[in-house]
């Protein structure tokens, strides 16, 4: 091999050395981190107490109607015939509680997808709304909310347990 | 390369090299590369981490047999002195005597791990041609603190790192193609809302918050524009939004069905998503290009969840077949589709590495889930994960 060769190479490595030796590799010279920076809040709308077009957001206080959540079967979101007294107690308890209003959340098992779990859950939530707005209770009264499979009632990883999180739940406010 | 020969001894007699000692031999497989590493040298704490970590990524990258006497071979050194490495490396072509790298690094002693993985790919650039996954970074959803927060790690699992602390349910996170942001879904304030942060100064902005759900989906491959998931106007649909205009646009109109997991195309002209129009229980996969005509991409199992479509225009996604997940691949043009985990468990939610042959994915595993690194072509899965708490909805970042 020539002498050109290796003088060519010792400048490509002295090359590597000057460009590592100025930037550092990744641009950054804080550690072992992956340069990703710590999250910051810093959109205003994140610190002002707004909560987009939601009802009750800050105001709302929780009150226990004593109502029974509505069960769905596996992957369905429609409310079977044995649920709807759940759904028409809720709608007897808002007519005879003027100033309330009622979160539906919906939610899953933990069988699949977490992101598809979020809209049937969402999808459960909205075949209640529906109901009680065949009911007579106004849509400004309601909102929908879902959890998708994040927050189970029952944490059993069975039929059972299954069978219990799919559910929609009551949260009612002033 | 005589005088580089002769250099790199040098070298090494000067910083008193240990051999290496631990270089695994893997199953020869006809579609590997032989190297032999078995002499690169390592010298202080951190030089033994630089050497353990190229070694690790040599042999899970996919494209090597480690042993001795190969066609190709790596020599060099990594010496950790007063808080700096400093690495030597050299690639030869044994058959050809010919030297297809020889560069050296520095970098901060803490460091070693992500310069290990540089280096890595820098190897496989020499020998291969083409970038390895060995530098690219994951961010995920962790449950170590209890609640559900976003991390990042290194393509090897490590470098863990906790990105979020909100005490809230975060999920859905993923990368912008160039790196630079990560959009995911939060209930930070209650509802599910779609916030972004910024990689370089972790500033967070909120991209949607609409009453509803606010999914977060795949943002585009020229990075303008994301798609979501949003139910402000009935039942859940996939809408655009463009970053530079705010402009968004609705794109499926399904009275009766739920969409979700939004994915670009590669040339951005069309979408793949989870809807079930089909019927209730039945999740599958659908096709549309802009103006909104679909066509339904997945015939078998009861469930297709979870795409996500690579730069190589295959489609990834987690199929339910005889009550089990497993993570199959699909191309899109001809509809041929195969399962690419293995039938030891359950396997979901996968997501393309940038090399177009790796995938990461949840595998459940003792209560919760664990990252895993798939291999189209054929190793076996490699936890990334084996940390306390359960980790899952992992998305590659190839910058």
């Amino acid at each position: 091999m020539n002498t050109r060769f290796a003088v060519s190479m010792i400048l490509v490595s002295a090359m590597a050395v000057s460009m590592t030796g100025c930037k550092g590799l990744f641009g950054k010279k804080k550690g072992a981190n992956d340069g990703v920076s710590d999250v910051t809040l810093t959109d205003p709308s994140l610190l002002d107490g707004q909560n987009g077009n939601r009802i009750g957001s800050g105001s709302g206080q929780i009150i226990d109607a004593q109502l029974s959540a509505v069960q769905f079967a596996f992957d369905s979101a429609l409310v079977d015939e044995t649920e709807r007294a759940k759904a028409e107690a809720a709608a007897s308890y808002l007519k005879a509680n003027a100033g309330t209003f009622v979160t539906l959340e919906g939610n899953c098992d933990e069988q699949g997808s977490a992101e598809y779990n979020m809209s049937l859950g969402e999808r459960r939530a909205q075949a209640v709304r529906t109901y009680l707005m065949n009911l007579g209770i106004d849509s400004t009264r309601i909102q929908t909310k879902s959890f998708g499979k994040e927050k189970p009632k029952d944490p059993g990883h069975d039929e059972k347990a299954w069978s219990v999180n799919r559910r929609v739940e009551f949260v009612v406010m002033k | 390369m005589k005088r580089i020969i002769i250099f790199s001894f040098l070298s090494l007699s000067l910083i008193s090299i240990a051999p290496a000692q631990e270089v695994r031999v893997v199953k020869a497989s006809g579609s590997k590369t032989s190297l032999d590493v078995s002499t690169f040298g390592a010298a202080g704490a951190n030089g033994f981490v630089f050497r353990q970590t190229l070694t690790s990524d040599l042999e899970r990258c996919g494209w090597f047999s480690l042993v001795r006497s190969a066609s190709f071979t790596v020599t060099g050194s990594c010496h950790d002195n007063a808080g700096t490495l400093t690495v030597d490396c050299q690639v030869l072509n044994v058959l050809k005597s010919s030297v297809v790298l020889s560069k050296t690094y520095t970098d901060s002693s803490p460091n070693a791990r992500r310069l290990a993985h540089k280096v890595a790919d820098d190897i496989i650039m020499s020998i291969k041609g083409f970038r390895g996954i060995c530098s690219g970074r994951i961010v995920m959803i962790g449950t170590a603190t209890g609640n559900k927060e976003l991390y990042t790690c290194d393509a090897d699992g490590g470098n863990l790192h906790q990105l979020t602390h909100d005490k809230s349910i975060s999920m859905a996170p993923r990368w912008s193609p160039d790196g630079s942001k990560i959009v995911y879904t939060s209930f930070l304030k209650g509802f599910a809302d779609i916030y972004m942060i910024d990689s370089a100064s972790g500033k967070r902005s909120v991209i949607s918050r609409s009453p509803g759900i606010n999914m977060a989906g795949a943002i585009s491959p020229g990075g303008g524009e994301m798609l979501m998931v949003l139910s402000k106007d009935g039942n859940p649909e996939v809408y655009s939004k463009s970053f530079g205009s705010g402009q968004l646009i609705r794109l499926t109109r399904t009275p009766r069905a739920g969409e979700a997991s939004p994915t670009w195309s590669p040339d951005s002209s069309q979408i793949a998503y989870v809807s079930d129009m089909a019927g209730a229980g039945s999740p599958q996969l659908y096709v549309m290009d802009r103006s909104g005509t679909s066509r339904r991409l997945t015939s078998r199992g009861k469930e297709n969840v979870d795409p996500d479509w690579g730069a190589n225009n295959l489609i990834a996604f987690s199929s339910r077949r005889s009550g089990l997940y497993s993570v199959y691949i699909i191309n899109p043009a001809t509809m041929e589709e195969r399962q690419v985990s293995p039938s030891d468990g359950n396997y979901e939610d996968p997501s393309w590495a940038s090399d177009g042959r790796h995938l990461v994915c949840a595998k459940r595993e003792g209560g919760g889930t664990r990252i895993y690194l798939l291999d189209t072509m054929g190793d076996t899965p490699v936890c990334l994960t084996p940390y306390g708490g359960s980790w899952s909805a992992p998305s590659w970042c190839a910058k």
